[in-house]
């Protein structure tokens, strides 16, 4: 257990033909669910409702127990372990929060290090680490769960999971009961976050869009808890594997691909004496920039680098080519060998 | 029995006579005499309310304690509800009289025979509230509990049973006040109580002066333990009103 949230512990998730049959019922919740999520990586369960999504998520701090099958949590089984120990050791944020509402805000974040005996001063420490992390006021420390806004709510539910610097983060619809620009906000900071923890994580969610922005991978759920597609969002896009998969990224895929590039990774004409008005900083995401340009309706725009030197000119046909492509924009992450699915292992 | 307090209280009342301004009140039996009450405060009325409230302490632990063991139960297994309502219920709707009298064959004019009694009064009352408590712990919560690592009984200490301290609360405001007007009755088989005076003063042809006092006391009783109760629930529950903070 590491003192440092900076200098955290992840482990590898593994299923391994996780099956869930509830009694009495003929189809299998989840069936036969294999997929490997390598430590530190941010693995989105994506998919209709019914697919079997959170229980999949649910079998791995055992909330549900498999029928057959098993999950690996760094090489050891989850059924090997004691529920109430293997769940302390895994963070567990679902969108409707759930903090205690008679215990403070603080005493809410050190619950699991006081279900692990932490003495009061290390408890103490951790919360104001954490809140300060989450970028929670300090003067919410005492405060009841009840006086906060729901976005300060959740950042406490992702504080309190992170609190005993647990190896997994299981994540349910962490942020949809949140409004859209907060919930931008929330995802924004989440994945700030993240890239200081490093946690392992399965986080559920049956937006396509949120998965694109948050997943480092996406696993696409099909009724019944079967794997349609596991793969980086830039894969599955530019590749859907079938007909369901296209359909439930959208028509408008070559548009989410778009999204998945700043302006800065592509390779752009140079200005050539020509000067747009329209001008563009290179962090800006090659989807937003052609939203621009074609609400602009001008001949293209100047994208600049952060420190003001020009980038190169973006116009609605270069951006539009992109679309066209069935790969995925110049630089972004190499598609093939990322691809291999997992479900070659079976 | 009302010899023994009135030879304690001097030569106020035997012939309603004898002089001073507290005797002619008494003698005349005027709705109350405020001397008289005074001259009999310690030796008949704090006797009398000292008795009340443990004839109602008693009644109340120990329903609170059965109550508790039922709600429990009933928590883990839901069919054990039905069960246990329909005979609480059942227990709380005899009339207390006809209780009494079903008793004495039994556990003769006793103390035992009173509690018996308060205590089948204050089953349905706190198990129902305590059932209810528990039950309105939001699921979310509770998941997110279990999903912490809490086991079963930490759940229950940590999360539940706090959380439903104000439906607790609650219920044992009912069930107090139910039971001290309740414990007048009790009078009836145990010579006990502020209903010990109350009885006392209808056997002396209605004297008003006691038959008010006793009666005041026990509603000033029942106000009090109710106001107490209020008290408890604010100190025990400072969440419920952080909202409006």
């Amino acid at each position: 257990m590491g003192d440092q949230s900076t200098q955290s512990s992840a482990e590898t998730l593994e299923f391994r033909d996780a099956t869930k049959r509830y009694p009495g019922s003929a189809k299998a919740a989840v069936e036969n669910l294999s997929l490997e999520v390598p430590a530190g990586e941010i693995c989105v369960l994506v998919g209709p409702s019914g697919c079997g999504k959170t229980t999949a998520m649910r079998m791995v701090n055992r909330m549900i127990d498999m029928t057959s099958g098993d999950i690996l949590l760094g090489g050891r089984s989850v059924k090997q372990r004691k529920p109430s120990e293997l769940r302390r050791d895994i963070g567990y944020v679902i969108q409707q929060v759930g903090l205690f509402p008679h215990r403070s805000i603080a005493d809410n974040i050190g619950t699991v290090p006081g279900l692990l005996g932490w003495d009061k001063a290390r408890i103490g420490a951790r919360v104001d680490e954490l809140m300060e992390l989450v970028g929670l006021d300090d003067e919410l420390r005492n405060r009841y769960p009840a006086q906060l806004s729901g976005g300060q709510q959740q950042r406490v539910g992702v504080a309190r999971a992170l609190a005993a610097d647990p190896s997994v983060m299981l994540m349910d619809e962490p942020f949809g009961a949140i409004d859209p620009i907060n919930r931008d906000r929330l995802q924004d900071e989440f994945l700030r976050l993240q890239a200081l923890v490093r946690k392992t994580i399965v986080f559920v969610t049956h937006d396509i869009d949120e998965a694109i922005k948050m997943g480092d991978r996406i696993a696409i759920l099909r009724e019944g808890g079967h794997l349609a597609q596991y793969g980086t969002p830039a894969d599955i896009l530019a590749n859907p594997a079938d007909e369901f998969v296209a359909r439930f990224v959208g028509a408008d895929r070559g548009l989410k691909r778009l999204s998945l590039t700043t302006l800065g990774e592509l390779e752009l004409p140079q200005p050539n004496g020509h000067r747009p008005v329209l001008r563009l900083p290179d962090t800006m995401s090659a989807r937003d920039a052609l939203s621009a340009l074609l609400t602009d309706g001008g001949d293209g725009a100047l994208v600049l680098q952060q420190d003001g030197e020009v980038h190169g000119i973006a116009t609605i046909a270069v951006l539009g080519g992109l679309l066209s492509e069935g790969r995925p924009p110049a630089p972004a992450p190499a598609p093939a060998p990322a691809t291999a699915d997992p479900e070659d292992e079976a | 029995m009302i010899a023994a307090a009135l030879a304690a209280a001097g030569p106020v009342i035997p012939d309603f006579g004898g002089g001073g301004a507290s005797d002619r009140c008494v003698s005349e039996n005027a709705s109350f005499c405020m001397d008289w009450f005074r001259e009999n405060w310690s030796d008949l009325f704090v006797p009398a309310l000292r008795e009340h409230v443990k004839l109602t302490v008693i009644a109340i632990v120990i329903g609170f304690a059965i109550s508790t063991v039922l709600a429990l139960l009933a928590h883990r297994l839901r069919w054990t509800e039905k069960p246990i309502t329909v005979v609480t219920g059942i227990l709380y709707t005899i009339p207390s009289l006809a209780l009494f009298q079903l008793l004495v064959p039994i556990t003769k004019l006793s103390l035992l025979t009173a509690e018996i009694a308060l205590v089948s009064y204050t089953l349905l009352i706190l198990f129902r509230n305590m059932l209810e408590g528990l039950r309105g712990v939001p699921a979310d919560v509770r998941d997110a509990a279990r999903g912490m690592g809490l086991t079963d009984r930490q759940v229950l200490w940590k999360v539940e049973l706090p959380l439903a301290l104000p439906a607790i609360v609650a219920g044992l405001r009912i069930a107090t006040v139910t039971i001290i007007s309740l414990a007048t009755v009790a009078a009836f088989v145990v010579n006990e109580g502020l209903g010990r005076l109350i009885f006392a003063a209808i056997q002396s042809d209605v004297f008003k002066t006691e038959l008010v006092a006793a009666g005041g006391l026990a509603v000033a009783m029942a106000l009090f333990a109710d106001a107490a109760f209020v008290l408890l629930q604010r100190r025990l529950t400072p969440w419920v009103r952080a909202r409006a903070r």
